[in-house]
């Protein structure tokens, strides 16, 4: 792509005005939208492919990791008739992900709707699909993980269809207590853990909650950010001047004992987690805004939308957010990456969930006590994390390259 | 410039008041609140101990009375400026004037905040002192060298490569490092844990062949304890600078001047390192303000894997002690060298560009 094609939001109207000139014509690319043209530019690149391969799989184990790492069989053939063990073991959440995602792509790219109706539907679908999940789910509250192996065992189940890594990401292994602390194998792909856990297992699972924490965390520190920084680029004044004591106090503190502080005095919970990494980070988001907001206030759109007596609400986000958001959401993608790193961090620390595996509390139990080292818990957790917070990082740089060709090359 | 410089520092005062005060209401709006944190770390308790540790925490620290009472007392007590007691006799005569600043005591450990901050900032502050020269002189040799073989594959790879190595997660670095390289079981080349041998103490300063045959003495020791955890710090920034140096090269590369520079004559030589090098430092400057808060915070994670007795470490047992005096104490202090690193930065942007000015 050369300069000369770069397309701006009203390129189609050039586009037609030129064509009156016959000459010109076949060389004429045809019109594309401007967000059209950056999502192509972004994936244009090796770099953000392979980011981009990387957290589909990732969001491949989030939605459907029940099937894919479970100790319930999928299915199973006892006494004469077949039946379902995982489908009864199913969580709620279990059961909203993947209806959730499939209704998403539907609405994302099948639907010509608008883009507000878009988040309004999947809004809808969202609610009414976990209201349905939680009303009618009832998995049976202890769950016996080794009870299939004893039926196996006694010779019971006639045939069983398991899932590719047979393994719960809370099987500790009661029936096999050798098997705890094992090195690689054909059984245990990736080892086990100190109590017995299979670690691909738990590596799977965990996946689900470093992309929810990284997709719904940023999303906090992007709405508070465009709000804060909304308001102060488009008010200035004293408005300005609050707002930047504001970022500074938020800046001044190291956000990550900022984090250990709130998690330390107010428990350990997956959603205050996601609200104090977004509580936290949306100082970036808010100067980004308000640096843009500072310029677009005085162009003629803005005053024509403010003479035209249109409320606030419409003025800062129908016609100057469209026009500022291209940093935000370059920051966004590194915000994402940001994100699972503080998430992981905290699970380090031992400051993460108790319950539910996740990457970084994995990594923690590499070190045991007294100096002993596990290679299989430390490799491949951490190198979960780095390939994720790589492949967004990957689609940040392209993004970034795609929006500002200036910045890259 | 002074009062640029004067202005900025009246404005710290607001802003540190600010944030201790998000710390504190943090803190205080916890379920069960400052008290209760306390009183569940002690654990099971009859309910006439647990009366008698209220009383004395409340009587000693005040946790009883309402929020804005605690958080203003304590604010007295650290601010440089209150009143001031003077003379014996009745009624005292109190003059508002500059004292020293009373951190307070440390709940859960007895002692003097200011006393445990004095043992624990030397080391931290020597991690970064260390690591933070390493930084820039590293990544500015690396950008000069892939902004001078610009498209060539030294280039190309390393844009991707600096930014995999940016990605690469320190709580991982340092797990593997301490692993690998540390642990008993493989190379066990470097120390696991702490700052100085048991022996430290004996040893003579510098490296010294004695009787007893090579002593490697106190400073190479304390290097070689220091070797991983710096290398932990080191990485991730260095990645980062050294993208930023190769793009500020290349920006000044194209500039007008350097073509004026070639065009009268000036070797390849002086034009990269008397016109390109100097104006593309500007850039590596400002974002020093963002790399030193940066370095405290890792210091966090490396001083816990590393088993440093740093600031990082006395933030972690501070809150996980729920320890009012110290959190505060410790949120203080970082932000205030954070708030000192913006202005430093800033400063020394206009030093290296003539045309920034704060007047």
């Amino acid at each position: 792509m050369t300069a000369t094609d770069t397309v701006s939001p009203d390129n189609s109207l050039l586009a037609s005005a030129e064509a009156h000139v016959p000459a010109v014509e076949e060389d004429l690319p045809p019109p594309q939208r401007f967000w059209t043209k950056v999502w192509r530019d972004t994936f244009h690149e090796a770099r953000a492919k392979v980011g981009a391969v990387w957290i589909a799989v990732l969001i491949v184990f989030a939605v459907f990791g029940p099937v894919i790492a479970n100790s319930h069989p999928l299915a199973m053939k006892s006494g004469g008739h077949w039946s379902s063990p995982m489908l009864r073991y199913l969580t709620p959440v279990d059961v909203i992900l993947p209806i959730f995602t499939l209704a998403a792509a539907i609405v994302l790219f099948f639907t010509r709707w608008s883009g507000g109706v878009k988040v309004a539907a999947l809004a809808g679908i969202l609610a009414v699909v976990s209201a349905l999940a939680f009303v009618l789910v009832h998995p049976p509250p202890a769950v016996v993980y080794e009870q299939w192996r004893d039926l196996a065992r006694a010779g019971k189940i006639e045939s069983a269809v398991h899932a590719p890594v047979p393994y719960s990401a809370n099987d500790r292994l009661r029936d096999q207590p050798e098997k705890r602390l094992t090195g690689p194998s054909r059984e245990h792909w990736l080892g086990t853990e100190a109590n017995g856990a299979d670690v691909l297992s738990r590596l799977i699972h965990a996946s689900r909650i470093a992309l929810s924490i990284g997709l719904i965390s940023t999303g906090i520190a992007v709405v508070i950010g465009v709000v804060v920084g909304g308001l102060m680029g488009y008010f200035v004044g004293k408005v300005d001047m609050l707002g930047m004591r504001l970022i500074e106090i938020f800046e001044a503190i190291p956000t990550l004992f900022l984090m250990i502080t709130i998690v330390a005095f107010f428990g350990r919970n997956l959603y205050l987690l996601m609200a104090i990494i977004g509580l936290t980070t949306w100082t970036g988001d808010a100067r980004f805004i308000r640096a843009e907001f500072l310029t677009l206030r005085n162009q003629d759109f803005v005053q024509a939308a403010k003479a035209a007596g249109l409320p606030l609400h419409s003025i800062l986000f129908r016609h100057m957010l469209p026009n500022g958001i291209a940093p935000v959401l370059i920051s966004a993608s590194f915000g994402v990456a940001s994100a699972i790193l503080y998430e992981s961090t905290l699970s380090f620390l031992g400051l993460g969930l108790v319950d539910e595996p996740s990457w970084g509390q994995m990594l923690n139990q590499a070190l045991g006590v007294g100096g002993a080292f596990v290679w299989w818990i430390a490799v491949f957790p951490g190198l979960a994390i780095f390939l994720t917070v790589f492949a967004y990082n990957l689609v940040g740089e392209a993004l970034r390259d795609a929006l500002d060709p200036k910045l890259g090359h | 410039m002074l009062s640029y410089v004067i202005r900025r520092i009246l404005l710290m005062f607001p802003t540190l008041i600010g944030m201790t005060a998000v710390v504190f209401f943090v803190m205080g709006m916890s379920p069960g609140g400052i008290m209760g944190s306390l009183l569940s770390a002690e654990g099971g308790m009859k309910s006439r101990d647990r009366k008698a540790l209220e009383e004395y925490y409340d009587k000693r620290y005040g946790l009883k009375k309402p929020l804005v009472v605690q958080y203003l007392r304590w604010l007295g007590k650290v601010s440089p400026v209150g009143p001031k007691e003077k003379g014996q006799g009745w009624p005292k005569s109190t003059s508002v004037g500059f004292k020293s600043p009373d951190l307070g005591e440390s709940i859960a450990k007895g002692r003097k905040v200011s006393e445990l901050i004095g043992e624990a900032l030397p080391i931290t502050l020597l991690l970064n002192a260390l690591s933070f020269p390493l930084i820039y002189s590293l990544s500015i040799l690396m950008g000069i060298q892939a902004a001078r073989r610009r498209g060539q594959l030294l280039d190309v790879g390393m844009g991707t490569v600096m930014l995999g190595l940016w990605s690469v997660p320190v709580i991982w670095t340092g797990v593997m490092l301490v692993g690998f390289l540390a642990s008993k079981q493989y190379m066990h080349w470097f120390p696991t844990n702490g700052l100085h041998d048991l022996r430290a103490d004996q040893m003579p300063f510098l490296p010294a062949f004695t009787k007893a045959g090579w002593e490697r003495g106190w400073l190479l020791d304390t290097l070689w304890h220091l070797a991983l955890p710096v290398f932990c710090l080191t990485y991730g920034n260095f990645a980062f600078l050294t993208k930023l140096s190769r793009g500020s090269m290349l920006e000044a590369i194209s500039a007008d001047y350097v073509r004026t520079a070639r065009a009268k004559g000036v070797d390849e030589h002086g034009v990269l390192y008397r016109h390109v090098f100097r104006n593309s430092l500007i850039p590596l400057i400002t974002v020093a303000a963002y790399v030193l808060p940066g370095m405290l915070a890792g210091s966090i994670i490396v001083e816990t894997i590393f088993g440093v007795p740093g600031m990082g470490r006395l933030m972690i047992e501070a809150v996980t002690l729920t320890d009012r005096e110290l959190v505060l104490s410790e949120a203080l202090l970082a932000g205030f060298l954070g708030l000192l690193a913006y202005l430093l930065a800033d400063i020394s942007y206009a030093l290296a560009d003539p045309r920034v000015s704060y007047e």
